[in-house]
């Protein structure tokens, strides 16, 4: 059980204090799937990173399981949007890593370091270095190290954006499988609404300016969900209702004031002119 | 060719054949090895000891912020003087011997090490570091697993840096100290007019430094770079 009471999180620019995140309130059960979706600059990641610990709150508390989250912890696994691997160790000393830090023994290791490749079928590259993979397959060594340390929460900030949309639609039915097989706790980041519903129970909307959260979907589809099925589109079309509004506003503060969807979003073509002007 | 031309008497220019012929001499009567290895172990002995305290200088600098503010500028001001200034002061503090030589190599490439390993450390991907927290890696642990290796390729040219100057510092400091060594040859060769024997040990100190360069140092980056990704060569 995940807490969050309250949390206020400001930053100090060279502009005065950036309201990064006001109040937000959320308790996640354990073994829910949540996605936070929002505009960018809507504090998601940071959010994210206060769960970590890897950044602490301006105020409010965040507990796991009743404790404080004071510092980051093997407990609270990070994929971040980058691989993060480590360019001197080869991929299997790369998914030892953890479980070396917490001093699991060396056969033990070996054994699920080998048994998590297999999960995200990378076996074939055990001894090579990461950067002799492909993006997509550095991001699922880095999925079977978070794996591997058998912490029940794992906290996801936008994992697969930087891949083609070929390999994140396979990791995206490999992460359903994956949460459906070992029920872990898992908060994901991300700014594609499609891929929020596509794997969430609980679709957290987040806004910008400053960063709170909206509104609060449940996704109650069967799994595995399929991009193409209708429910889904019509769940996506309802929390993209919900973004518009929060999109233009992104929009308005980092483009010209008069920016407006309504205007732009009219295409006119020379060709489609229906005969008008005969 | 420049030799033939006679702008210079032999006693100024050397011909090379007189040149191999006082190499293939000295390489017989072992003066040219004996001197060699004596400067070899100046060199490693003082080698040594400016990569013992260069690191450890570069890393409690790094981890300790006041110390960084307080002699960081002060580092580089010391790297811009070359070495061989301080062997006046060595001289005084540890007399005309082995001492001061050593004392002027580690010198000459301490610094050289420390700022490459502060600067190295500064270079990591933050991202690095977030990892190895999440996964745990604390305090020590976070060092010797992430923070050294991830440093290493910056650390491994500030110690290629630090050879080259403690080469020169070595050289300075024989041609100047009247003990033992290449550079003492060297001086010797000056001060009895052999001009064939200056331009072999010449041709030695390069062929040395050279070997030493490419094969020890340069073999040593070139993996270390294609392991860490860096060159896509191998």
């Amino acid at each position: 059980m995940l807490e969050i009471v309250n949390v206020h999180k400001n930053f100090k620019t060279k502009n005065g204090v950036t309201n990064a995140l006001q109040e937000v309130n959320l308790s996640v059960k354990n073994g829910d799937f949540v996605v936070l979706v929002g505009p960018s600059g809507c504090g998601k990641s940071t959010l994210l990173n206060i769960i970590a610990g890897l950044e602490k709150a301006t105020s409010g508390q965040v507990s796991k399981s009743g404790r404080p989250i004071l510092d980051a912890g093997p407990d609270r696994m990070v994929m971040f949007q980058e691989a993060a691997l480590f360019p001197w160790l080869k991929v299997i000393d790369n998914v030892e890593y953890g479980m070396k830090i917490k001093g699991t023994g060396k056969r033990e290791r070996r054994e699920k370091a080998i048994h998590y490749l297999k999960m995200v079928h990378l076996t074939r590259f055990a001894s090579a270095y990461p950067h002799e993979l492909s993006v997509g397959m550095r991001q699922r060594v880095a999925l079977a190290r978070a794996l591997s340390m058998d912490s029940d929460m794992l906290l996801m900030d936008e994992p697969f954006a930087a891949l083609d949309s070929q390999t994140k639609s396979i990791l995206h039915a490999e992460l359903q499988q994956i949460w459906g097989a070992t029920k872990k706790t898992i908060i994901f980041v991300t700014h594609n609404v499609e891929e929020a519903v596509l794997l969430a129970e609980r679709v957290i909307v987040m806004t910008a300016n400053p960063g709170r959260i909206k509104k609060e979907f449940r996704v109650q589809l069967a799994r595995p969900r399929n991009m193409e099925d209708i429910d889904l589109t019509r769940t996506v079309g309802q929390i993209l209702g919900e973004l518009k509004e929060e999109v233009e506003k992104v929009a308005k503060a980092e483009l010209d004031s008069d920016w407006s969807l309504e205007n732009s979003s009219f295409i006119s073509r020379p060709d489609t002119h229906l005969g008008n002007g005969i | 060719m420049v030799y033939r031309t006679g702008i210079w008497p032999s006693f100024l220019f050397p011909s090379p054949s007189g040149v191999l012929e006082n190499l293939s001499a000295g390489i017989q009567d072992l003066s040219i090895p004996i001197a060699a290895q004596i400067s070899i172990q100046r060199l490693f002995i003082g080698y040594s000891i400016s990569l013992v305290i260069g690191l450890l200088l570069g890393i409690m600098i790094d981890r300790i912020k006041y110390l960084d503010q307080a002699l960081s500028p002060l580092l580089l001001g010391v790297q811009t003087l070359p070495s061989i200034c301080w062997l006046p002061l060595a001289i005084l503090w540890f007399g005309l011997g082995e001492e001061a030589i050593i004392f002027v190599i580690a010198i000459g490439s301490i610094f050289s090490i420390s700022m490459a390993v502060v600067s190295g450390i500064k270079q990591i991907p933050p991202l690095y570091i977030r990892a190895a927290k999440t996964m745990g890696a604390k305090g020590l642990r976070r060092y010797t697993s992430v923070v050294i290796p991830a440093a290493l390729p910056a650390i491994i040219s500030g110690m290629k840096q630090g050879w080259s100057f403690a080469w020169r510092a070595l050289m300075a400091g024989e041609l100047l100290t009247p003990t033992s060594g290449l550079g003492y040859v060297l001086i010797m060769g000056r001060d009895l007019h052999d001009m064939n024997q200056v331009v072999g040990i010449m041709i030695v100190i390069v062929i040395m430094g050279v070997v030493t360069d490419r094969l020890l140092f340069g073999r040593v980056e070139h993996a270390i770079l294609y392991r860490w990704g860096l060159t896509r060569s191998h």
